[in-house]
């Protein structure tokens, strides 16, 4: 293609390119944010993920790319690993961590509210990708490990997560792999049980808990807002109940009884969780308030069903 | 790095620094500025380009992401000196005022048309979410995407040729 590189010239006594000012700001700006990266490394298998200090995954790069990243001197792009994005196992499902969103809520069609046959939780993919704050094409470059790695509180593949009782497969520095629920993975506002070097592989979602009923609530400040508090409850086909409280705290909170509780157990059990958030899209008390409401309204729909 | 990539049809190779955006290596190293930028914090959508015919904001993604991948921006809108639908239908109904917006918007109706050639004007409102327009207001850039689908053979059909 006939397109000139940025407008300059060659100076006759170095042989360096010169710019004119204005190209020359321009190419300042253009590398603002990432101003210390040095480096993308794009390795197609796992000897390649070994981090240096300073040198970060690379997920879909919505949020590495959308603030300035001081230290940051180099990425290590995930995306050329080859990981089949979602598989089907015997165990249940494996979502790659480099899975985009998009990927993600095709799963289930959005046209058909129907959960398939056995898939009771189906809906919970669409829903939980919906309650990203962002339009379809920030969900077709961003990544469900990216997601719960940054682990904002209104993450909502940790809330997708952790609702379903999903196991992080983690690749650790030296070679070998560990295994911890994501629920516990997620230890409070951008912070995770990942040390340097280590790289969310998948998510395990157990077959039970995709066969289980659910349901799903979520509010906001405004129509389009980032969540104030996001209730997810499931029932097991043994009767086991767990209401996953996400959004307004600062970690996801996973409130378990052996069968559907009572309206004072769970209102008592809502009761203890001490780490709601603060920020402009919601108050503590509000969003205690809120999801202490749609625990019960989901208690109440999953005893109805 | 040597990146290389199809843009608007033409496979191309740049050097270009690992940290590039891709927007910043379409308008600075491509010089093609017809991809515009705003916020940089992937909110506006104005960097809107499609990548393999999907919409994406293009300071959402490296130059080196894009390797190897097939980039439209708006100057691969219009073919053979005729304008495609969607950039004749926001000449016909005012979809813009100052034009910022404008060539993201066009990707996405583009992307939109190309999967749902009779979309309503909820699915047109919900495809170009998370792209703001500051001065038009969004009624007639919904309007300018109806008349691209009514009229899919757009400026073609009325022989108009693109003023070059
Ligand atoms: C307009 C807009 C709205 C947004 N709204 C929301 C929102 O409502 N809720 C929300 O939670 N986020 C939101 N985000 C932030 C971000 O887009 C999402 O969290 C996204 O899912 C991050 O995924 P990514 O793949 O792009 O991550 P990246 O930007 O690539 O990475 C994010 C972090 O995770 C690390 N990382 C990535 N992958 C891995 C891995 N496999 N193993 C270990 N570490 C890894 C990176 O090193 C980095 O620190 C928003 C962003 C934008 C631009
Ligand atoms: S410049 Fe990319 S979304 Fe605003
Ligand atoms: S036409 Fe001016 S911002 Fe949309």
């Amino acid at each position: 293609m006939a397109r000139p590189d940025p407008p300059g010239w060659e100076d006759a006594d170095s042989g360096r390119k010169r710019y004119k000012p204005v190209t020359l700001m321009m190419l300042t700006l253009m590398t603002m944010d990432l101003i210390d990266v040095r480096e993308i490394r794009v390795p197609n298998a796992r000897d390649g993920l070994v981090f240096a200090p300073g040198e970060r995954p690379l997920g879909g790069g919505t949020w590495l790319f959308s603030e300035p990243q001081p230290g940051l001197t180099g990425l290590v792009d995930l995306t050329a690993l080859g990981w089949d994005p979602i598989r089907r196992t015997e165990a249940g499902l494996e979502i790659a961590a480099t899975c985009t969103i998009a990927e993600l809520a095709a799963l289930t069609p959005r046209e058909s509210r129907d959960p398939r046959p056995g898939q009771a939780a189906d809906a919970l993919f669409w829903q939980c990708a919906g309650s990203l704050l962002a339009s379809f094409k920030i969900w077709n470059v961003a990544t469900v490990g990216g997601n719960v790695a940054l682990a904002l509180p209104a993450g909502p593949m940790t809330s997708l997560a952790a609702s379903l009782d999903a196991v992080a497969v983690i690749w650790t520095a030296d070679g070998g792999e560990r295994r911890t629920p994501v629920a516990e993975l997620v230890t409070g506002v951008r912070s995770t049980g990942l040390t340097h070097g280590e790289v969310l592989r998948s998510l395990e979602i157990p077959e039970s808990s995709l066969a289980a009923r659910t349901g799903f609530r979520r509010i906001a400040l405004s129509p389009l807002g980032r969540a104030g508090t996001v209730v997810i409850g499931r029932v097991d086909s043994s009767g086991e109940t767990v209401i996953t409280v996400t959004g307004g705290t600062t970690r996801p909170h996973q409130l378990r009884f052996d069968e559907i509780p009572g309206e004072r157990a769970l209102a008592d059990a809502v009761d203890g969780i001490d780490d709601w958030y603060s920020d402009a899209h919601g108050t503590p008390d509000w969003r205690r308030a809120m999801s202490l409401l749609f625990a019960e309204q989901l208690r109440g729909e999953l005893e109805a069903t | 790095m040597q990146i290389s990539m199809t843009v608007n049809g033409d496979e191309i190779t740049r050097e270009a620094e690992p940290r590039v955006l891709l927007v910043h290596f379409i308008r600075e190293i491509l010089g093609l500025t017809g991809t515009h930028w705003g916020c940089d914090t992937s909110n506006c959508g104005t960097c809107v380009v499609l990548m393999d015919g999907l919409p994406v904001k293009s300071c959402t993604v490296l130059a080196a992401m894009a390797d190897g991948h097939d980039i439209r921006t708006v100057e691969g809108l219009a073919t053979g000196g005729v304008l495609d639908p969607v950039q004749q239908g926001f000449m016909e109904e005012h979809g813009l005022q100052c034009g910022f917006c404008t060539p993201g918007m066009m990707l996405t109706a583009r992307a939109l048309l190309d999967r749902n050639p009779h979309p309503d004007d909820d699915q047109i409102r919900e495809a170009i979410s998370g792209q703001i327009c500051r001065c038009t207001g969004y009624a007639t850039i919904v309007r300018s995407v109806q008349w691209a689908a009514e009229h899919p053979a757009g400026a073609a059909a009325t022989g108009e040729e693109v003023n070059a």
